[in-house]
């Protein structure tokens, strides 16, 4: 009943003001139906239905008739009373709350929004010290051929091509050493199936520097980065005689 | 034909069970007695009932007189011999568990169990009644014992399984021969009325050669301090999971914890699986994982709960008294399987939070989630986390993890990993390990992990 009440008196009231100054009869009207009602609870309800917003002479004349007042009826009444021009003190009383709300949300949006990852962040440049790891691999799926003993051979150029570039992505992908790494080289293929030397270059900042060399760059992250991709790849089903499969037992790293 | 063969050993079998129920009939197989709720309010006087169980008469037990220990063929005193003593027994009604204990202690050894059925004297509303009967209980007892004794039993022989106030009556009967008793295992033992009175009014160390206790109920029916030489704490000796929280759920909310260490005590017995438990000043440190050291244990490791604590005997009379923890699952199996989990992080900042840990292998899982509290995560710094795992997996093949604040406006965190490694406690398994790992919050990252190599950080 009472939202019915006042859904409707919030649809009316903008057209309302437009309405009365048009029509001159509107006001008349109501000014009779107040002196005409007795009954002030029957005014209130045909009020509610209606949804007509009553002349403010009307407001003072049902205020006379207080004594007989309902105390439903009064809070009802001085709801609907003007606070400021048309804005109406029920009107007021739901807007705050949304308001409040409002602003606590859209403030924790803008939180999250405006969040900045501090681990995202970091200055390449300031990068200098280098860090410098060797090892080597078994690639038990090829076989040596005297072309692989020299470097500058189109096969070996090749090989270490692939093989670097799959050092690579792994250490660039990684979320803890991808920003450190700057180059993967194998610098000799020896005979024994074939095994690779490479050698890893990180660089780091020159601040937290002992940090960085015992937790994030150390021997053991490395090593196990790489070991533990490749124990992924074997567990997707990587067979040991495909051409660049690298056994993950034969993994060294100093 | 063929409705007819399956028949046949159906018939067989009523045949043989009506048979069976026949012989028992004709020997009036001894048992409890069972009192109503109406004797419990009127109040009852104290009179102890001995029946005798063996493994000859596992299901059919006899009364065993108190004087005349020749009348029954069945109680040999060359053989160890058991006692089960209950508690208060407010509605007069016998114990659900009296025959499944006594079917579990006969299968593991062949020794007399004697049920003591003290129900006259214990069924009684007002429980200050119950408290005074405990007392005249242990005299009569220590006499039945004197009596044995005096037959040729071996008081080193005598085991008494206490469950409340059962466990004080042991402690009384223990007192009396200045602790010769074997052993004493006190299940849940009384707090109300006994808690703190001096040792000589209740069950204390001193009572037996060997006194283990189980406490479930510390917060209402149990006894809070520790009484024996060694002390376990299920689940920290308060609330039992899977135990009713409000009192809707009528009398099970009074006797559900209490009750509990019955049970935890009969899953040691039928060796199911084996819980565990760690010795810690207080069952928060055990949950932050500051209790996992089992060395003064040698390679037995830390104690198991239940029957077979007994190989722990010298160790544990030598370290004095000792408190230990343990957790369990919500139903039987309650054992539950311990894993140390490290994590170290490299985040700039701080984080807190939970981690839920899943292993899967041979097609099962096993869910461990680590949050009794907010744990925290500092940068280069290792984080040992306690994982306790509801079943046991022999292989683990993958794994997962999750991070969660329980944050729900916040911004999503980045739990950014160098390297996890999972310890299990009690197999000396290579730990298991997997590096380099972004955890977003409340999303679950999966992996295969690997063995760890040496560690450094």
């Amino acid at each position: 009943m009472t939202t019915d009440f006042e859904m409707q008196a919030f649809k009316t009231n903008g057209s309302d003001a437009v309405g009365r100054s048009l029509t001159t009869g509107n006001g008349a009207n109501h000014a009779y139906r107040c002196r005409d009602e007795g009954s002030v609870l029957l005014s209130a309800q045909r009020n509610g239905h209606s949804g007509e917003t009553m002349p403010s002479g009307c407001v003072t004349a049902e205020a006379f008739a207080g004594s007989k007042e309902s105390a439903a009826h009064k809070v009802k009444r001085e709801l609907s009373e003007a606070v400021c021009g048309k804005v109406r003190l029920w009107m007021l009383l739901v807007l705050l709350p949304v308001v409040i709300v409002a602003v606590v949300l859209i403030s924790l949006g803008v939180c999250s929004a405006i969040h900045e990852d501090t681990d995202e962040k970091f200055n390449r440049s300031s990068f200098r010290v280098a860090r410098l790891f060797n090892g080597s691999f078994s690639l038990p799926g090829l076989t040596f051929t005297e072309d692989l003993l020299s470097l500058s051979s189109n096969q070996s150029r090749a090989l270490t091509g692939d093989l670097q570039g799959k050092l690579s992505d792994v250490y660039r992908s990684s979320p803890a050493l991808g920003r450190y790494f700057s180059k993967a080289e194998i610098y000799a293929l020896r005979p024994g199936s074939v095994i690779a030397e490479y050698q890893l270059t990180f660089v780091m900042p020159e601040e937290h520097q002992e940090q960085l060399r015992s937790f994030t760059l150390s021997r053991e992250m490395v090593y196990n980065v790489l070991r533990q991709f490749l124990y992924d790849q074997e567990g997707r089903g990587a067979s040991p005689s495909s051409a660049l499969y690298i056994d993950p037992v034969s993994l060294k790293l100093s | 034909m063929w409705l007819a063969s399956i028949m046949f050993p159906w018939q067989f079998l009523t045949f043989l069970l009506a048979l069976s129920a026949d012989m028992c009939k004709a020997k009036e197989c001894a048992d409890f007695v069972d009192l109503e709720l109406a004797h419990a309010i009127i109040g009852t006087t104290l009179k102890i009932r001995l029946l005798l169980f063996t493994r000859d008469t596992i299901h059919c037990g006899s009364f065993l007189s108190h004087v005349n220990f020749s009348a029954d063929p069945h109680f040999n005193l060359s053989r160890p011999t058991t006692f089960v003593i209950h508690g208060y027994r407010p509605t007069g009604s016998p114990p659900v568990w009296a025959h499944q204990i006594t079917e579990l202690l006969l299968a593991r050894k062949d020794m007399n169990v004697i049920l003591v059925d003290w129900n006259h004297g214990a069924a009684n509303v007002n429980y200050f009644k119950a408290v005074e009967n405990t007392h005249q209980a242990g005299e009569n007892l220590t006499g039945f014992l004197k009596l044995m004794k005096e037959h040729g039993a071996s008081l080193s022989d005598i085991h008494m399984i206490g469950v409340s106030l059962g466990a004080h009556i042991s402690g009384f009967v223990g007192a009396n021969f200045n602790g010769a008793i074997g052993r004493i295992t006190a299940l849940d033992p009384a707090g109300p009325q006994f808690t703190g009175t001096p040792p000589e009014d209740r069950l204390d160390p001193t009572d037996a050669q060997f006194v283990d206790a189980l406490h479930t109920d510390i917060d209402a029916f149990g006894y809070r301090g520790a009484l024996g030489h060694i002390d376990f704490y299920a689940n920290g000796g308060t609330d039992q999971p899977g135990c009713p929280k409000t009192i809707f759920s009528g009398t099970a909310y009074f006797k559900c914890d209490h009750q509990r260490s019955v049970y935890l005590y009969c899953e040691s017995l039928n060796l199911t699986c084996t819980s565990r438990a760690f010795p810690c000043s207080s069952f928060k440190d055990f949950q932050d994982g500051k209790c996992t050291s089992c060395e003064q244990f040698g390679d037995a490791g830390c104690p198991v709960l239940g029957y077979d604590i007994d190989k722990w005997k010298h160790v544990l009379l030598k370290l004095g008294q000792s408190k230990n923890y343990f957790v369990t699952n919500e139903k039987a199996p309650f054992c539950m399987v311990n894993y140390k989990l490290d994590v170290v992080v490299w985040n700039e900042e701080d984080h807190w939070g939970y981690i839920t840990v899943k292993l899967h292998g041979n097609g099962t899982d096993a869910v461990a989630k680590i949050d009794h509290r907010a744990t925290q995560f500092k940068k280069f710094t290792e984080t040992k986390l306690f994982a306790q795992f509801d079943t046991d997996l022999q292989a683990v093949t993958k794994m997962s993890l999750m991070f969660s604040t329980g944050n729900v406006f916040k911004p999503k965190y980045k739990l950014r990993v160098l390297r996890i490694r999972l310890t299990h406690l009690e197999r000396y398994d290579r730990p298991l390990c997997r590096y380099d790992l972004v955890l977003e919050e409340s999303k679950e990252v999966s992996f295969a992990p690997l063995p760890c190599q040496e560690s450094n950080f």
